[in-house]
């Protein structure tokens, strides 16, 4: 029998902390959050940044710019502690850095302090608030150390947190949706049918995300609604109803069928607008595909794995809806919302153990071992012999009736 | 170390890792946040080492740091043991618990009983103020001292390679051109080329070889620790030009007590002067035409620049430019070391001649990567058969690359 002792059960996990790893080896492991914090703010039109930590951050981070290849003369430089600065800490140096920055054009500028910085405890929200009044660039902050977490969301959830610090309070436009977490130029993922709806509506449609200008983010306090595509926008989302009043709704987070339907009432409602039979279609697909999957699925174990994009939790309150059963679920990040999911899972009986994969060889053999029946996400190294819904990738940034579709049908398809 | 708009200089960490990163057969455990394995394996990639040392990283968390938990350590190594089963395992922190701390050197002390057939090797390097190449000399110091076992000399003449590590551009070629020239003059074979093409076994075997090839200064302590324990003599130089490459043979020759093959060297000499003949004329009319394209500037380690520095301008009358090297350690009168404002400043004033330098020297000067002669690189180098600079190959590599940075001057000003 399979031991997962070192493993924590959902009931006792409420932060990444509880997270542990389903084999000890990290080989190759995960990107720190500094890497999508920094990917993320240099995609940003207009963003400079000031990667705050050691030697290894400051060489790894031009890599990610290289390859981001900024084009709007925005600065991406680092500010390496020494060993005194170890010590003494870095207030006095990093002031110094921001204040070149600015000399030599930055307009605004996003600190990424990481690991050692913050294990010394260098206080950067100090740094900002002396800073800011004698600064005219924007300066904003987030602090990303991989030893609080396992792996890389945090670094796009508490960036794009921090950016409401840039916005400013508008007047409302009832006819503009804040897009949270797509992006104009997404063109590999299919619209989905929902903001095509609303742009049939005459909705304007402001898309937030990387690739963003920096302007699009300033601006939209102005918003009506912001509808939420990505988990990473969660955090976001929240943040601007609490300061500027803008109601959100997490779309990424449903995928049945009735959740779906009181779903797209409640933007409707939200923006004052009727569907009509827009959506009859895809809905009838996504209900034929749910009663075929109920009678299949039910009583199945499955597990969820690395390659799994969506939000775990979620998907599996969904999977359990269906008559599943959770076994061992991979989360790849312990968001803040996920303490919600967890009660809803918890509260029907379902106390599945959680997990971080870091060793594709390894994990493969010991969820062999456990034998589900089912796996969300590919076992890379394994023996093939568990049956698996591949690419969920695909399913990222997609909502609504048609991804509820295409999921049951990989379900389907794999358990066939 | 401060603001920096290009890539800062390497920790010792990182130093260490690209020297230990290649070994075969041996095992890497970073203990600390797993980003830092996952880019060096990134960097190893890209510099085309494809099988090398398994990396692993146990990464860390808040809990272990606050109650200074290390039990990470113990189950991975447990399970890099019963799955790979390496000859050794070594063990390098990162920056956190390098920051808090934590003695690698006891844990592996405490848990090497458990594993009395696998060594388990600790390394340094670790402090904020230590360079790459700092770690790079006590990895290769550390690796002399502790994996070399008594062994008698090999039957026939063989040799060891010491400093030719992953951190250098083309250091897989220019290995192998030594090679190849070490077996051509004296019938040698190598018993470890360390660091870049060797396996844990290899490096246990050096003291076996009958001379050391010491291609980089942070070698040299290596070199003589091995000089004491097992009477090795060393010689130490890279070999770059013509000439260049006469002398370090001359050189290993009277340190061996054994004469070259005069065939297989004049063979290789006169080849490689007889390649170089028909674009003589060319060369040396645009020197003299064109003194201020015919000069070279070089930024990089600083034995490569004065190698390379010496074949140009002793062996083939280039004006010297401007040189410099990427270590603070390393600077001094002859080829002094430059920051980062330094050598922009002096590669953005320097309108005329020729640049070498790194890959990001160079793309951010908007010249072509062919002249790289230094990290840090921005492309990936997965073929090994590319030109040496080194050897009699690479005297001709390099003399092509010049003429044809001359040409190209020329044509862009007509």
């Amino acid at each position: 029998m399979i031991e997962l002792k070192h493993l924590k059960r959902l009931s006792a996990v409420k932060s990444n902390a509880g997270i542990k790893f389903l084999t000890p080896a990290a080989f190759p492991g995960n990107h720190c959050p500094m890497h999508t914090a920094l990917a993320l703010s240099s995609n940003i039109k207009g963003m400079s940044t000031l990667l705050i930590g050691t030697a290894e951050c400051g060489n790894y981070s031009r890599s990610i710019i290289e390859k981001n290849k900024p084009d709007d003369h925005t600065l991406h430089w680092m500010y390496v502690l020494d060993s005194n600065e170890v010590v003494f800490g870095c207030r006095k140096g990093v002031m110094q850095a921001v204040k070149e920055m600015e000399a030599a054009g930055a307009r605004a500028i996003m600190l990424i302090s990481t690991c050692v910085p913050e294990v010394i405890g260098e206080d950067m929200e100090g740094i900002i608030r002396e800073l800011q009044p004698e600064t005219e660039a924007r300066l904003n902050y987030v602090q990303m150390p991989h030893f609080k977490c396992n792996s890389y969301p945090s670094g796009f959830y508490k960036t794009l947190e921090s950016f409401v610090e840039m916005m400013e309070p508008s007047k409302k436009r009832p006819d503009v949706v804040n897009i949270l977490g797509r992006s104009k130029e997404e063109d590999h993922i299919p619209m989905p049918e929902l903001l095509q709806a609303l742009e049939a509506r005459n909705m304007t449609l402001r898309y937030l995300a990387p690739k963003s200008d920096i302007t699009d983010f300033v601006s939209a306090p102005d918003g009506a609604l912001n509808l939420v595509l990505s988990p990473y926008m969660n955090p976001l989302a929240k943040r601007m109803e609490k300061r500027f009043g803008v109601p959100f709704v997490s779309v990424h987070e449903v995928y049945d069928v009735d959740g779906i339907d009181h779903l797209y009432h409640d933007i409707a409602a939200k923006l004052g607008i009727q569907w009509g039979d827009g959506f009859q279609k895809s809905r009838k697909a996504a209900a034929h595909s749910e009663a075929e999957a109920k009678e299949i699925v039910k009583g199945l174990r499955f597990v969820t794995t690395h390659r799994n994009t969506l939000m775990t939790l979620p998907l599996a309150h969904y999977l359990l809806k269906l008559g599943m059963d959770p076994l061992l679920l991979h989360m790849e990040e312990f968001y803040p919302d996920d303490k919600r999911w967890s009660k809803l899972l918890l509260e029907q009986g379902q106390n599945p153990y959680l997990c971080h994969m870091v060793n594709e060889p390894s994990d493969a053999r010991m969820l062999e071992e456990l034998s589900p029946d089912v796996s969300f996400g590919e076992i890379p190294g394994g023996n093939g012999k568990i049956p698996f819904v591949p690419h969920l990738d695909e399913l990222y940034g997609q909502a609504g009736y048609e991804r509820t579709e295409l999921l049951l049908k990989r379900l389907i398809s794999a358990l066939k | 170390m401060g603001l920096h708009r290009f890539r800062p200089p390497l920790s010792g960490r990182m130093g260490t890792l690209r020297t230990l990163g290649t070994i075969r057969g041996a095992a890497l455990i970073e203990y600390g946040c797993m980003g830092h394995m996952l880019y060096s394996r990134v960097f190893l990639n890209q510099a085309g080492v494809a099988e090398g040392c398994r990396l692993y990283s146990t990464h860390i968390d808040e809990t272990d740091i606050s109650m200074g938990d290390t039990k990470r350590l113990n189950r991975t190594i447990a399970e890099i043991v019963e799955k790979d089963k390496p000859e050794i395992i070594f063990f390098l922190p990162s920056s956190v618990p390098t920051v808090i701390g934590t003695d690698l050197n006891a844990i592996c002390k405490e848990l090497q009983p458990e594993y009395p057939d696998i060594p388990l090797l600790p390394f340094g390097a670790g402090g904020f103020h230590v360079h790459g190449y700092e770690g790079v000399e006590e990895a290769l110091l550390l690796l002399a001292k502790e994996l070399p076992k008594e062994r008698e000399k090999t039957s026939h003449p063989t040799f060891n390679i010491i400093g030719s590590c992953a951190d250098m551009f083309r250091f897989q070629a220019d290995a192998e051109e030594m090679v190849r020239i070490l077996k051509g003059a004296f019938n040698m074979d190598p018993v470890c080329v360390m660091t870049s093409h060797t396996s844990a076994s290899q490096v246990m075997d050096m003291g076996g070889a009958h001379i050391n090839i010491v291609v980089r200064r942070e070698g040299e302590k290596a070199a003589k620790y091995l000089e004491k324990r097992f009477d090795t003599p060393y010689v130490i130089g890279r070999p770059y030009g013509i000439e260049g490459t006469l002398s370090w043979i001359i050189n290993i020759s009277n340190t061996l007590g054994v004469e070259a093959d005069r065939d297989f060297v004049n063979q290789e000499a006169n080849g490689a002067r007889n390649h170089l003949r028909p674009a003589m004329p060319v060369l040396n009319h645009m020197i003299r035409s064109h003194p201020d394209e015919a000069t070279i500037s070089l930024g990089g380690h600083a034995d490569i620049v004065k190698g390379i520095l010496e074949y140009g301008h002793k062996e083939l009358s280039l004006y010297r430019g401007d040189c410099w090297c990427d270590s603070p350690d390393m600077g001094d009168e002859d080829i002094p070391y430059f920051s980062e404002e330094e050598w922009s400043k002096t590669v953005r004033n320097r309108k005329k001649g020729i640049f070498m330098g790194s890959g990001e020297a160079l793309k951010w000067a908007g010249k072509g990567l062919e002249l790289q002669i230094s990290n840090p690189d921005v492309r990936w180098r997965l073929s090994p058969y590319d030109p040496p600079f080194v050897g009699f190959h690479g005297a001709i590599h390099l003399a092509g690359l010049w003429l044809n940075a001359l040409l190209e001057q020329e044509e862009e000003e007509e």
